[in-house]
């Protein structure tokens, strides 16, 4: 197996599996960690993670692939999460998707509400929010990060 | 309108996400006489206060608190619910960032009531920069030695909106793909690991602080009979200023739009408002114009309340998108357990595709509302009715929009 | 036990034990309902929502697999109302569904195909041209394919490794109208009952690589019969067929029910046992490697049974039936020879699981045991009768009597393999269970109370 945790992921693997009544708990936070630390969510990291938690690797497998945000394959352009729901359309995500639908050093994906619709348009890249979206911010925020 | 603010008092202070601050204002001052109240004298006042759930089904709090065995050999639980992914909906999220200490002490009381000793909370993943607060939030509590008798751990999803259902919150909580689990037969708890649990929404457990320290009355004293105390209402889409605003039930929605929002966007005309989350039937904008926003109100409109978050479209929107829209959204969302909604929310999507298109026809209307039909009232969660309604409103007040389409 | 109470379906009363569930009681009294996900062995899921029933007193209908009975419930199954219903679930199963039975194995045995002929819905209307894409031929291991849009997800084959075998391999990924079952990417279904999910897959999502497109199913015959692959007796249906001129073929063996024994499933070295009982067959007498007639073989055993009466030893193999178990004993008696039924041979370790395979290899050892038949080898003789025993044996001269061919010098009669005659067997727990005759060949070989008697004339 070419997977393994990182020490600082095991111990906090250890701490979690004291806080649930049951390892199998443990499958999200697992998967979370592993895409961390590998960017994406390995077969072997779900054997690691099945060895790890009790759970057999292909009900993990089924585990990863029912959430949308876990990715089982590597990246490697940057991801763009750009909402398409419903406020946020109304307040022109339409073309901020257009617009990023051009790019492609980028992999843009359309996703339903953020929980943000009060700030609409709204993407997220790594966990991070931008809200209130224009085109040209949008352009300045892809260059800083890039 | 009447100030109210129960659970968003301490929303603009600076550093309200702060256990200083929170403390500063009377956070967590509950705690002190909390004791001199057994478990069930607790849940008495809740009951009393008929505090009803804010994830969106409106139940009253306190006969669900009631199922929780007070003498169980089996460990019990408290799930707090902030998967908050209704398409409309950002309250909870208000909460966790601005004063998370309201949350944790209505996690210590609840806690204390239904003798649990670990709370979790469920969180959908795309909050992961509110969770970090939140989590900022719990540390210090723990710090401060607050959760020496309760635990709280924070528990992220991964995106899936079907997860805020409570059962299915529980199945993704034990590991698992997030199926809704088939409905008990009697009035029961929910179990987690078949430990009995309780689900509630992150704003009813922040609601809970205030009812406590005030007393029942002091919560009935704002709302209606039905729907008493307030509600984080929210709205977002053609509407000059969208955001989150507490407010007592039974306010005026046309005047909560124009006081906290300042009107529809640009001055133009209001088509439609759907009340609470994409899941509740859509509304013309006569039908608002004598609404009061509680459950009963709308539930005489044949919508529903919901989260509250309201969604606006100005005379400008064309409803066949819109349906489409919030069609995509159950489409991709659908857990796939049940036949009807696994193939309904695709096929009704699809339909509407292609009536955008100009390829549709009569026929395909009727189907779609048969579609809907089927969808409505025959699988184990209340997803696929939700788009039933969704369909079914949308038709039957915009018929003429999908017709000129043809 | 609960108590038994009175409930009422479709205007009948029914007892029933109070607290049981509704389905159980519909498929026992074969009220028609139709079902995907349910299955007695795996209990209810409740996602295919095919099973609705109008329950007196309930808004909604309701899914009888999910339904526990209680006193003076008053259902109906039958109707206007909820056969619309039922059409249009069905309805929107179809609507992924690539409808290709033509071409589907099992079609004649489909469940879908069964409720939406029943229901009316061959000419359904389904106005949209882009069904979801899956994959259609996967080869998923151990003889099983999947064919993903036939696939109507009720979980069935998934339940099966998960709660049946413990094996897991299958499981369900993806979500809404995307979910599919499967397996690990680069892994098989492996594990030693895996052809069961074939017959418990209601539609012809899983198919067996081993009867793929061998026949149309309702040119089947089906005869009640027992596995002799181990001591357990596992029941089965042999499927058979005769095409004109040709001889009759078995074609497949299936689990049949029997919660006394095997419940409703079979190991996959069982069912595929079906291959070497048909290939390799003794097919006329052979005397030391020469093909002769069975007038000359039996002539020619007699002379050897004058030649050898006073060291005579018989052995027998534990896999006959019980009928003819008891005929050679008779028979060795009158020649007073010495009988045994060396079980070494059978023993077999390797494969005893703790589902149904036993480490002893003979369907009828049993008996071996109750007549006392001796379980060591035979001493040396001048002359060996062995009635089928898998192993040969030194003596002056042998005469074997045979199913398969088999490499031995001295005399070969061939006799009826147990699908080609009639008997019991009792299993490894003391169930003495019958089999019947399957195959009646174009050129019938003889059984072996057929030999006796003329070995007696
Ligand atoms: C499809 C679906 C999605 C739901 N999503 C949420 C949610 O995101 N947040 C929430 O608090 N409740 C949600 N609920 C309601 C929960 O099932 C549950 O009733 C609620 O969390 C109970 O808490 P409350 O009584 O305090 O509102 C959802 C229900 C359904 C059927
Ligand atoms: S109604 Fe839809 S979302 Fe709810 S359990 Fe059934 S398939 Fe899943
Ligand atoms: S392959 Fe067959 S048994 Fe398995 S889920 Fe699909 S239809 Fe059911
Ligand atoms: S609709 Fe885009 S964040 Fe809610
Ligand atoms: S058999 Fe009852 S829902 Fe499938």
């Amino acid at each position: 197996m070419s997977f393994m945790f990182s020490k600082e992921n095991l111990l906090k693997i250890e701490e979690l599996k004291k806080r649930y009544p049951n390892p199998h708990a443990l499958s999200l936070p697992c998967l979370w960690m592993a895409q961390y630390q590998e960017g994406f969510i390995s077969l072997d990291a779900i054997d690691a993670i099945s060895q790890i938690i009790h759970m057999p690797s292909m009900e993990i497998y089924g585990v990863a692939t029912f959430y949308t945000m876990f990715r089982l394959e590597p990246s490697e352009k940057l991801i763009v999460d750009v909402c398409k729901t419903l406020s946020c359309k109304l307040c022109g995500s339409d073309e901020i998707l257009e617009h990023l639908e051009k790019n492609d050093t980028i992999k843009l994906r359309h996703v339903e509400c953020l929980g943000s619709c009060s700030t609409a348009p709204v993407m997220q890249i790594n966990d991070v929010y931008y809200e209130n979206l224009t085109i040209a911010k949008v352009d300045a925020i892809l260059k800083e990060l890039k | 309108m009447r100030d109210c603010k129960i659970v968003s008092r301490k929303f603009e202070l600076p550093n309200s996400h702060t256990l200083e601050v929170s403390k500063a204002h009377g956070g967590y001052k509950t705690l002190e006489k909390l004791r001199e109240h057994s478990p069930l004298e607790i849940i008495d006042i809740i009951k009393a206060s008929n505090l009803r759930g804010k994830g969106g089904g409106g139940a009253p709090a306190g006969e669900k608190w009631e199922l929780m065995p007070q003498n169980s050999l089996k460990p019990s639980f408290l799930a707090v619910n902030c998967d908050e992914s209704e398409p409309g909906t950002f309250k909870d999220r208000q909460i966790i960032t601005k004063d998370p200490h309201l949350l944790i002490e209505g996690i210590l009381i609840t806690c204390y009531a239904i003798r649990a000793k670990h709370a979790y909370i469920y969180i959908r993943g795309e909050y992961k920069q509110f969770q970090d607060i939140l989590q900022g939030a719990i540390d210090e509590a723990y710090e401060d030695g607050l959760l020496k008798e309760c635990d709280i751990t924070v528990h992220r999803g991964a995106g899936a909106y079907i997860c805020g259902e409570k059962s299915a919150l529980l199945e993704s909580m034990e590991g698992k793909r997030g199926h809704p689990r088939l409905k008990p037969k009697q009035k029961e708890p929910e179990w987690f690991f078949d430990n009995p649990t309780l689900v509630n929404n992150v704003e009813t457990i922040a609601t809970v602080p205030f009812i406590v320290q005030n007393g029942a009355d002091a919560y009935r004293a704002f709302g209606t009979e039905q729907s008493p105390g307030t509600l984080l209402f929210s709205m977002s889409g053609h509407v000059q200023k969208p955001g989150v605003y507490e407010a007592e039930f039974g306010t005026s929605m046309m005047e909560y739009i124009r006081h906290f929002g300042g009107g529809v966007k640009g001055g133009k005309k209001l088509k439609a408002v759907i009340p609470g989350g994409v899941s509740c039937g859509v509304l013309t904008a006569e039908e608002c114009e004598n609404l009061t926003l509680d459950y009963e109100a709308l539930r005489c409109m044949r919508s529903s309340l919901g989260t509250g978050g309201m969604i606006l479209m100005d005379e400008d929107t064309d409803m066949v998108v819109a349906l489409k829209n919030i069609l995509e959204f159950y489409h991709e969302e659908s857990c796939g357990q049940c036949t009807p909604c696994r193939e309904g929310t695709g096929w009704s999507d699809k339909l509407v595709a292609k009536i955008l298109e100009k390829k549709g026809t009569k026929e395909d209307l009727n189907k779609l509302l048969e579609i809907a039909d089927t969808m409505n009232g025959k699988t184990i969660c209340v997803f696929a009715p939700a788009a039933s309604a969704v369909i079914v409103d949308f038709m039957r007040k915009f018929r003429d929009e999908f017709e000129a389409k043809l | 036990m609960s108590e038994m109470i009175d409930i009422i379906v479709d205007s009948q009363s029914y007892k029933v034990q109070n607290g049981s569930l509704l389905i159980d009681l519909l498929i026992k009294e074969k009220i028609k309902v139709p079902y995907f996900c349910y299955h007695e062995s795996l209990g209810a899921d409740g996602n295919c929502r095919m099973c609705m029933v109008e329950i007196e007193g309930q808004k909604r209908p309701q899914i009888a697999c999910d339904t526990f009975i209680k006193p003076g419930m008053i259902i109906r199954s039958k109707g206007e109302n909820i056969e619309k219903v039922r059409t249009d679930i069905l309805e929107l199963e179809l609507i992924n569904h690539p409808v290709d039975c033509p071409i589907c194995d099992q079609a004649g045995e489909c469940s879908l195909q069964e409720f939406y002929m029943e229901y009316g819905l061959h000419d359904s209307k389904i106005s949209i041209s882009e069904k979801v894409k899956h994959s259609k031929h996967l080869d998923l291991g151990s003889n099983v394919m999947l064919d993903q849009e036939r696939c109507v997800l009720c979980a069935r084959c998934t339940r099966f490794t998960d709660k049946i075998t413990y094996t897991h391999e299958l499981g369900i990924i993806g979500r809404g109208d995307e979910a599919k079952v499967t397996t690990m990417p680069g892994r098989k279904l492996d594990n030693p009952y895996a052809m069961n999910v074939v017959d418990l897959c209601p539609v012809g999502a899983l198919t067996s690589k081993d009867f793929r497109f061998a026949q149309r199913v309702w040119f089947l015959q089906t005869v009640d019969s027992i596995c002799h692959g181990c001591a357990k007796g596992c029941n089965i249906y042999i499927d058979h067929n005769k095409i004109k001129y040709q001889d009759d073929v078995i074609y497949r063996f299936r689990p049949r029910r029997n919660d006394n024994v095997n419940g409703f499933f079979i190991c996959d070295a069982g069912r595929l046992s079906y291959k070497q009982l048909q290939e390799n067959r003794l097919e006329s007498a052979i005397l030391n490697g020469e093909k002769i007639t069975q007038m000359q073989a039996i002539a020619k055993a007699k002379e050897l049974l004058a030649k050898h009466k006073e060291n005579i030893t018989v052995v027998i193999d534990a896999n006959l039936y019980t009928e003819e178990i008891e005929a050679i004993l008779a028979f060795a008696k009158e020649l007073n020879a010495k009988v045994c039924s060396p079980k070494e041979v059978y023993r077999d370790e390797s494969f005893k699981d703790d589902m149904l395979r036993s480490s002893n290899r003979a369907a009828n050892y049993k008996t071996i045991e109750r007549l006392n038949i001796d379980t060591k080898e035979p001493d040396s003789s001048s002359l060996i009768l062995n009635f089928n025993h898998p192993q040969d044996f030194e003596a002056t001269s042998v005469i074997n009597f045979l199913t398969h061919n088999r490499l031995s010098l001295g005399l070969s009669l061939p006799i009826a393999a147990y699908s080609e005659n009639e008997g019991t067997l009792t299993n490894e727990d003391g169930f003495t269970q019958k089999c019947e005759k399957a195959i009646f060949k174009n050129v019938p070989i003889p059984t072996i109370i057929e030999h006796l008697i003329r070995l007696r004339r």
